[in-house]
């Protein structure tokens, strides 16, 4: 009797179980990334960031599909050219540059800033309607939109014309050197004269025999030139009887120590090669060495102006001769992922505009090279910059900081005291010496590992902005190691790596992202600071820092070239406002407690 | 206070022998040396310019005759050894009837000669370079201060706003904005446009102004961040609104009371602006042609004048290192909550 209310304050009936347990299900507790999003939607000024940083991202992105003029071919403009805001270039030049002024056949046709990126087939046409049927052909041949410009013919009758495509893959020569089975050696010496310090040149002989034990016939062989870097020597052998294609033999070695003199004697299996400077015997031969050789054999692809020829020689078209085939290469190629990507925007942009492109809506630099062009591509190593840099600076961080927080006591004092070490040196001139010291040994890092020298920048502010990372990071770390949510964690009996994976990884991660987005603006700061210096990203590759270099340089007294200031300047201060706002929204969105704190 | 100094001391020596070993292992590990040109030299002339720089010398006698304190070449006073070979403890001149040193190297203050200006070493270059550099620090920390509190206490007063805005919104381009962008606008508004200043160069008051204000415009944009901050947090304490309430005028609660607690968190931004303020040197005098030390780092450093670049490096990791101490130990001065042995 005495026991039926406790009984009854502590049973549960099965419908109200059913329901309570319903509810318990249906009950989301709102996560940590959900409940900051939600905030940082609410702050109109970061989110605002967060759009026109998406926007830009995007515009760099896909900066091969908009329709821009080259951001690198020079054209032969001495002086900036003003903003014009033309929505389409004539499809025809106006006028004709007079013969003699400052133009070569090899220039003359740079001088419309029309078009870019273009493979330009030039032939000798009869007549103007032998001109436009040699358009029809190149069209068809390549497939892709032509237009023809129609010049007198330099010298004698008729006329020249330039049929211009848009320029894809494939269209410039290349070679692809594959392996012959003929191989041997190479021993190279150079030869002194007594007396002179300078070695007055050097001589390479080579011995090479076939896979089936048969001598090389050097009568196979025309002449030969050669391209030195460092110790890997390119040895460039020209065919007597030119194969269709078929290009040059190559002879790659790599000397065991550098030599000083370039080759001026070849030998091959004993004879001396066309070309050679007469060896002298009577020289003392110094640094004599002898390195395996391998020789290799140039494939020439098929690119277009083989096609159009071949095409012309298949079926002839009344008064066209083909002449030669120029490639103007507009952008930069990237390797891996983003190269393949670009590759399909590039195809886009000519499916969908073809040869249109914009005018100079933001003018030109000195050189005639389209601003706004430089300024989109000029995003993308800037971009490149920041997120690479700054993500080698989170990874160091992250590691340092977190292993210092998990270790606690003497080991963290001790870590965490280099850190306030490390702050106190002004590190910029640090980082400038180490620049220039590593720039003695760009050829030897390139060669050997492969690092040139964006790589050796990102790895260097990535070391240096690591530090303000690992402080928050291990003061993170620390305090929620002693937590209570935690602590409950451990208690219900969640294993080390739940714990670590669902508690501990997201409330770092969120301190983590604010910080990220932090850095970047600092590193491309920092960015725009070396290449000031001369010291950074290096032309003809371009930033924003260099274009702000330029602006800077661009101003004088007899004319203030204003755009060449304000447009790179007003890309940079907002991406870098924007940046700043977001990163400040993002502290506020996902740490409410450090509101309005600095 | 002493138990402070002492570690930061040792620290600053572990600090300071590692920047320098570093620095000077890796500059000597350049292959091709500061004289190589296009043209090479006479043997007898390179060997002659190797003898008056040491370079002949084994790396490890180079480094403590740079690092010092004691002299280890020619004209060395201590432990030498005559023409013959007999060997006297100490000498006041050397065979050829120079005197001698017993003291050199960076520890005793002496960095050595200069490998690309000929005749001058490179405590001559910091002689006559630094007073500029540090006129032009100073007077850009001035600016920052000046303006950077005077805005922050501004828009402290009346949070929200129109002016509050336009100054954040101002302090938030000036971090955003390299400062020579800002330099290059600048020149545009007040040497071409209107023509008030000089383009460049440097010895009047009117050479000062420009690359002082470029200078000290970020710093001004965190300091009026952290005097915002600061003062909007002292202006909500218990002790103001007594002050207030006691009947004390706005100007002197603010100026006597507020302003002590507001500007503690700028005090101990003092030190990293110093560092930034000789970093900044660096791209304001190339812009403005200043001849300062900063310029001449920058020289040094594309010109492989090795010694040059690290007595720079040096004399700023030291400066920089004694600044931060000093407002360490001056933020436990204003603010007695703190004391230095809580490190």
């Amino acid at each position: 009797m005495s026991d039926a209310p406790q009984d009854s304050r502590w049973s549960i009936d099965e419908a109200e179980l059913a329901r309570l347990t319903k509810e318990a299900r249906q009950f989301k507790g709102e996560s940590l990334w959900s409940d900051a999003w939600r905030r940082l939607r609410r702050n109109r000024a970061a989110f605002l960031a967060l759009l026109f940083l998406a926007a830009f991202a995007g515009i760099s992105l896909l900066a091969p599909f908009l329709p821009l003029p080259s951001p690198k071919a020079i054209s032969l403009r001495d002086e900036p050219g003003t903003p014009e805001w033309v929505w389409s270039v004539p499809a025809a030049p106006t006028k004709a540059p007079d013969r003699g002024a400052a133009t070569t056949r090899a220039t003359r046709n740079l001088w419309n800033d029309g078009w870019r990126h273009r493979s330009t087939i030039i032939l000798g046409a009869q007549d103007e309607a032998a001109a436009e049927a040699a358009r029809a052909r190149v069209q068809e041949v390549s497939s892709r939109g032509a237009v023809v410009e129609v010049y007198p013919a330099a010298e004698g009758e008729g006329l020249q014309a330039y049929a211009s495509v848009p320029m894809t893959e494939g269209d410039a020569p290349q070679v692809d050197y594959g392996p012959t089975g003929i191989a041997g050696t190479a021993s190279c010496w150079e030869v002194l004269t007594p007396g002179d310090p300078e070695p007055t040149g050097a001589v390479h002989s080579l011995r090479l025999t076939g896979a089936d034990g048969a001598a090389f016939d050097v009568g196979q062989v025309a002449g030969w030139s050669v391209e030195a870097r460092g110790a890997s020597i390119r040895l460039f052998l020209s065919r007597a009887e030119p194969l269709p294609g078929l290009g040059d033999w190559v002879v790659a070695y790599r000397l065991s120590t550098e030599l000083d003199a370039l080759p001026t004697a070849v030998l091959l299996n004993g004879s001396l090669l066309p070309g050679s400077a007469a060896v002298s015997w009577g020289g003392e031969p110094s640094g004599a060495q002898t390195v395996d050789a391998e020789l290799l054999e140039g494939v020439e692809a098929m690119d277009l102006g083989r096609r159009v020829a071949a095409s012309l020689a298949a079926s002839p078209i009344d008064g066209v001769t083909y002449m030669e085939t120029r490639h103007e290469d507009g952008y930069w190629e990237f390797k891996g992922l983003v190269g393949a990507m670009d590759r399909a925007l590039r195809r886009a942009r000519i499916a969908t505009f073809g040869l249109w492109q914009t005018g100079n809506w933001m003018g030109t630099d000195g050189q005639g090279r389209d601003l706004l062009a430089r300024i989109v591509w000029g995003s993308r190593t800037s971009i490149i910059v920041g997120i690479i840099a700054s993500l080698c600076s989170l990874l160091i961080g992250v590691l340092y900081g977190a292993f210092s927080g998990y270790m606690g006591g003497r080991i963290d004092n001790l870590m965490m005291r280099i850190v306030d070490v490390l702050y106190s040196i002004p590190f910029i001139f640090v980082v400038i010496f180490l620049i220039t010291v590593v720039n003695e040994y760009r050829t030897e890092l390139e060669d050997q590992f492969g690092i040139d020298r964006e790589k050796i920048f990102f790895l260097v502010i990535g070391a240096i902005y690591w530090l303000t990372m690992a402080r928050v990071v291990r003061g993170q770390v620390l305090s929620l190691k002693n937590t209570e949510f935690i602590e409950a964690a451990r208690v219900i009996g969640a294993s080390t790596t739940r714990i670590l994976l669902s508690h501990v990884v997201p409330n770092v991660l969120s301190i983590v992202i604010v910080y990220l987005t932090l850095t970047i603006p600092a590193v491309m700061l920092f960015e725009a600071f070396l290449s000031f210096l001369g010291l950074g990203i290096e032309p003809p590759k371009v930033s924003w820092g260099l274009l702000a270099v330029d602006g800077t340089q661009a101003i004088n007294p007899i004319k203030i070239y204003w755009w060449l200031v304000v447009f790179p300047a007003g890309a940079m201060g907002s991406t870098l406002l924007a940046l700043n706002i977001l990163g400040d929204g993002l502290r506020d969105a996902l740490d409410p407690k450090l509101r309005g704190k600095n | 206070m002493l138990r402070f100094l002492a570690r930061r001391f040792l620290w600053f020596v572990i600090t300071i022998s590692t920047v320098m070993t570093v620095s000077f292992f890796l500059m000597h590990s350049v292959k091709g040396g500061p004289f190589d040109g296009e043209r090479k030299l006479d043997p007898v002339i390179e060997a002659n310019i190797k003898a008056r720089y040491h370079l002949d010398w084994p790396l490890w006698r180079q480094y403590l005759q740079y690092v010092g304190p004691f002299n280890l070449d020619d004209q060395r006073a201590l432990a030498a050894f005559d023409e013959e070979g007999g060997f006297s403890l100490w000498r006041s001149e050397d065979a050829a009837g120079e005197p001698t040193r017993a003291f050199g190297g960076v520890l005793t203050g002496d960095f050595g000669p200069s490998f690309r200006y000929k005749d001058f070493t490179v405590n001559d270059i910091l002689e006559e370079s630094l007073p500029i550099s540090a006129l032009l620090g100073v007077l850009s920390m001035m600016f920052a201060i000046a303006l950077g509190v005077s805005a922050g206490i501004a828009s402290a007063l009346r949070p929200g706003s129109g002016l509050d805005l336009t100054l954040r919104i101002a302090a938030t381009g000036g971090i955003a904005l390299p400062n020579f962008v800002i330099a290059s606008f600048l020149v545009i508004l007040f040497v071409f446009l209107i023509p008030l200043l000089p383009v460049a160069g440097w010895g009047t008051i009117q050479h000062m102004l420009l690359p002082g204000f470029c200078l000290g415009l970020v710093f001004a944009a965190y300091i009026a961040r952290l005097t915002r901050t600061g003062m909007l947090e002292t202006l909500s304490a218990d002790y103001i609104r007594t002050a207030h309430a006691k009947g004390l005028a706005p100007r002197t609660v603010v100026m006597r009371h507020a302003l002590k607690g507001g500007l503690l968190p700028v005090v101990s931004y003092l030190g990293p602006a110093t560092a930034g303020i000789l970093t900044g040197s660096l791209v304001i005098e190339k812009i403005f042609f200043i001849p300062g030390t900063g310029s001449h780092f920058i020289n040094a450093a594309t010109n492989r004048d090795y010694t040059l670049a690290m007595g720079v490096t040096i004399l700023f990791t030291v400066l920089v290192y004694t600044l931060n101490t000093v407002v360490d130990m001056a933020y436990t001065l204003l603010d007695p909550r703190i004391t230095l042995e809580d490190e």
